[in-house]
């Protein structure tokens, strides 16, 4: 006979409030329709207080270094300038959040958090170095000088006009009382890889608790086989690719054949 | 129906692929020339990115110059001999046009080489093919005789050693003109994603002096070899071969290959010239004039790291 031991966490000392989260699908799957997803995630919030919450949902994808140049007119003909690396990109962000950022937390807490893509960490390490200046030591110089957050305004500006950033300031609803949904959009050129989602519960500008879930988007099937084949036997995948091809127009010569 | 390519990850509408390859296909059947100077940009405004569109399309102009090439040579039409020696320099070309397209996008002027090349090569070309056509259709509307044919061949490619002989050309010339223009139909093959026949053509009636029957032929023989030889590289090198796109293209591209191939015996050759001309200069224009306008967007994402 179980001899029913006290249940452990009847009297929490003080009602901390939770959040618990799920995504409807964990694993994406590439294929050869594949034309972008929807990916839907539901989550709840436990507070026995029910003070006002606040719930953000960041999803970031692999990480991907940007290389992005500037036009510039020289002799009447616009060309690029000398490409500048930014790290730390996630390939995908998103920030969806039940009302704007600004009125969930304060600018130093979303920074932290890397909330909202004006709060993103990204930097272009190699256009930095460490001098004195005003005799001050150690201090960070870009050498893309003040233009600095043209660039990285730049950065965010192009990667949302591919859908790739984004922030909702309505994405997440709440469906019922302290149950919320969030549904993320993943447009087709989303990049292959490890999705990481982190779901945060903000209680008076602060963030209380939080959850990790990981998304996984992956090439299947036909798709996943060429792919492999060509990045880790490019010179046979290149010359079969070119064999094809050759007998293909062969084929189509011999098939039109008029003696 | 969309279709999801794996090296280029974009999704496409593959029926429109299809067609797009068919009618550049029956240009290319046409006017015998391979139509990757079409097809290029198309593809990249399309949104494919620009270094798997110039790549892919080798694949695609390979196979339909090799399904043109078939029928010429069976109305000996090809001088073999000659394209051997023309692929030979192409060859060279094509591994020396590889690595420069890998540097350019290091330094971030690909783009920039690229439209200018289109707008320098395809303007000059288009320029002179259109003015010397519509000549020619004048005159044959006023009854005026042709122009007496050019005077001697000139000096210099018989002043030049390694001579060989081209029966099929009934030429007796040095090797070294024919390699250079290889060399040189190569490098922007692999940088341009075209096969070049668009500066071959007109390179073999006007320096080389080739009958006019077994241009065509030839310079798609050529073309073959060295396009192949740079699908090959740029898939080995840069990984930037979509086989999936490159069949969509073919599959059209080799059918319309065939129709183009006999539609172009009911029009006459200066009209027919002078049609190509026109839409190698609109391309050529549409590519290039984009440098003198000022962009809506002063910042440019460039694709690959580069690495």
């Amino acid at each position: 006979m179980a001899i029913a031991a006290p249940p452990p966490s009847v009297q929490a000392p003080r009602a901390m409030p939770a959040i618990a989260a799920a995504l409807t699908d964990t694993n994406v799957r590439v294929n050869s329709d594949f034309r972008g997803d929807r990916i839907v995630l539901y989550g709840a919030v436990f507070d026995p207080l029910w003070r006002p919450s606040d719930v953000l949902v960041i999803v970031r994808g692999p990480e991907q270094p940007v290389r992005i140049a500037r036009k510039s007119r020289v002799a009447g003909v616009w060309i690029n300038s000398r490409p500048v690396v930014f790290h730390g990109a996630p390939g995908f962000y998103i920030a969806a959040s039940n009302r704007p950022l600004d009125d969930i937390a304060h600018f130093a807490e979303l920074r932290r958090l890397g909330a909202g893509v004006d709060h993103l960490a990204i930097n272009a390490p190699a256009e930095q170095r460490i001098e004195t200046r005003y005799g001050i030591r150690d201090m960070v110089v870009s050498r893309l000088g003040a233009d600095y957050y043209d660039w990285r305004r730049a950065v965010v500006r192009l990667k949302e006009a591919e859908h790739l950033y984004d922030v909702d300031e309505h994405g997440v609803r709440f469906v019922d009382r302290g149950l919320f949904r969030a549904e993320i959009a993943l447009p087709a050129e989303a990049p292959i890889g490890r999705y990481d989602v982190r779901i945060f519960l903000f209680q008076n500008g602060h963030p209380v608790s939080q959850r990790s879930r990981t998304l996984t988007v992956e090439k299947v099937g036909v798709e996943r086989g060429l792919y492999l084949w060509a990045h880790q036997r490019p010179w046979s995948y290149g010359l079969a690719a070119m064999a094809f091809a050759l007998a293909a127009g062969w084929a189509a010569s011999s098939a039109f054949r008029r003696d | 129906m969309d279709l999801y390519l794996p090296i280029a990850e974009v999704s496409v509408n593959a029926p429109l692929l299809v067609a797009l390859g068919a009618l550049v296909g029956f240009i290319s059947g046409m006017f015998g020339i391979g139509g990757g100077f079409l097809m290029t940009p198309v593809l990249v405004f399309l949104g494919i990115p620009p270094a798997v569109a110039v790549a892919s399309m080798s694949n695609h102009v390979a196979a339909s110059s090799m399904s043109s090439v078939i029928s010429y040579g069976r109305r000996r039409a090809v001088d073999f001999r000659m394209g051997g020696v023309l692929a030979a320099g192409g060859v060279v070309g094509a591994v020396l046009g590889v690595e420069i397209f890998r540097w350019l996008r290091l330094i971030g002027q690909a783009d920039l080489v690229v439209a200018l090349s289109y707008l320098i090569f395809l303007g000059i070309i288009g320029g002179l093919m259109f003015w010397e056509s519509v000549g020619a259709i004048l005159r044959r509307r006023r009854n005026q005789p042709p122009p007496p044919p050019r005077g001697r061949r000139p000096p210099w490619l018989y002043g030049l050693p390694l001579k060989m002989r081209f029966p099929r050309s009934r030429l007796y010339i040095s090797v070294i003109p024919p390699i250079l223009l290889g060399v040189f139909v190569g490098m922007l093959s692999a940088i341009m994603g075209v096969g070049g026949g668009f500066v071959l053509v007109p390179a073999m009636v006007y320096i080389l002096r080739m009958p006019a029957g077994i241009v065509v032929g030839t310079s798609l023989f050529q073309i073959i070899i060295t396009t192949a030889l740079t699908g090959v590289l740029q898939a080995g090198r840069n990984q930037t071969v979509d086989i999936l796109l490159a069949t969509l293209l073919l599959l059209g591209g080799v059918l319309g290959a065939q129709f183009g191939a006999r539609a172009s015996s009911r029009f006459r050759a200066e009209e027919l010239r002078a049609l190509l001309a026109l839409i190698v200069l609109l391309v050529g224009l549409r590519m290039g004039l984009g440098l003198f306008f000022t962009p809506r967007e002063a910042f440019v994402l460039m694709s690959g790291t580069g690495g």
